[in-house]
């Protein structure tokens, strides 16, 4: 076997320290912070009870024009994946008059933000253009008007799958923040 | 050698021949008024086969696809798309769901394309293929239109529904519907999805 020279041992050598220290200082920040200190993990977020939810439509801005068939297909999907979530008793319809009687009704508002119409004959043939996007802002209030949660979120279809797909990508975002809100 | 000679007996042949004439004539008379019958008689079926749909254009249509909105009915489920006097019917093997006229708040139609092949298995055909030939098997498209209805149920709740129909049938059923008495909105359509504004 050959014997190390000296230069060869020092590189060596500088090699196994400098990664002994990297090792060192990830292992300091990976320790929790001390308690007496607020660390970087953010709170677990209160959640909210209702033993109803109704989700009410929204017209978009006049300047945004989004088509009817990507409005309803939005709408009837939330509407099947709140029903999924099982977190309501019962989930009322936009305009539905039962609701009224039920104390603790919680709102679900989604305003239209952003469209952009894709094509899927673009996406299947290009793989990285042609996608469908829906940009909403998810509001949930109570009955007299008070805002409990709002959060932006966007639906996509990115490679494959019809247009009207991205209603269904969003319809699953809002059944995530049911899940995590209530 | 004994040779037998026939006898010709004019008076005879004329006889026949004018008897062979008449059941020729007779026969002819026959076969031409057979004729003239049958072909009444398919005329007349023809005409009736051709007046049918004439009289109620695409009252039925099948192979429509719901995409999403009708009660027990999953999504993308394809079915028949009836008119009827009291309003819409989509029927699959099992349910039948009825969209009443008066219950109709608005009615959109669209156009859009739709990839020849598509769904699950197509996709996994596409990528089957190699050197990227998928890619020219999507080039593909036909065009369809999309019928949008929206309406409410008893309780006020609003329900929506898209059905995907042959392209210029859409239209059609709007019609019908506005014409049965069918509420309608102006509104401004987006350009169809695929195309910038």
């Amino acid at each position: 076997m050959k014997p190390f020279t000296r230069a060869a041992f020092l590189s060596h050598l500088s090699i196994a320290v400098g990664c002994a220290a990297l090792l060192m200082a990830a292992s300091l920040l990976a320790q929790p912070s001390p308690s007496g200190k607020p660390g970087p993990t953010p709170q677990k977020a209160q959640k909210l009870t209702a033993s109803a939810i109704q989700f009410e439509r929204s017209d978009p801005p006049e300047d945004l024009l989004i088509p009817e068939d990507t409005r309803v297909a939005t709408y009837e999907n939330v509407i099947l994946q709140l029903t999924k979530t099982k977190k309501f008793q019962h989930v009322y319809r936009s305009g539905d008059r039962t609701a009224a009687d039920i104390p603790d009704l919680v709102i679900l508002r989604l305003i239209p933000q952003g469209f952009k119409a894709g094509s899927q004959k673009q996406r299947e043939v290009t793989t990285i253009t042609g996608a469908t996007s829906i940009k909403v802002k998810v509001q949930f209030s109570s009955r007299d008007g008070k805002i409990l949660l709002e959060k932006v979120i966007e639906g996509k279809v990115r490679f494959y799958g019809e247009n009207l797909r991205a209603t269904y990508d969003l319809s699953k975002k809002v059944a995530a923040i049911v899940n995590d809100t209530f | 050698m004994i040779t037998r000679s026939a006898q010709f007996n004019p008076g005879v042949s004329t006889k026949q021949r004018k008897m062979f004439r008449r059941l020729l004539q007779l026969a002819s008379l026959l076969v031409s008024a057979a004729g003239v019958v049958f072909v009444a008689t398919a005329a007349s079926a023809f005409s009736q086969k051709l007046a049918t749909p004439q009289a109620s254009p695409s009252t039925s249509i099948p192979h429509v696809k719901c995409v999403i909105g009708l009660e027990n009915i999953k999504a993308n489920t394809k079915g028949t798309l009836s008119m009827l006097p009291t309003g819409l019917e989509f029927a699959t093997g099992k349910n039948k769901v009825d969209i009443s006229t008066a219950s109709i708040q608005d009615i959109f139609t669209g156009q859009e394309s739709r990839q020849d092949v598509s769904g699950p298995a197509g996709t996994l055909a596409k990528a089957a293929i190699p050197y990227g030939g998928g890619r020219i098997v999507s080039l593909f498209s036909h065009n369809v239109e999309v019928l949008t209805v929206e309406y409410v149920d008893s309780n006020g709740g609003f329900h929506g529904t898209v059905f995907v129909l042959a392209a210029g049938k859409a239209t059609t059923f709007k019609e019908q519907l506005v014409a049965q008495g069918a509420k309608v909105t102006t509104h401004v359509q987006p350009p169809p999805q695929g195309q910038k504004p």
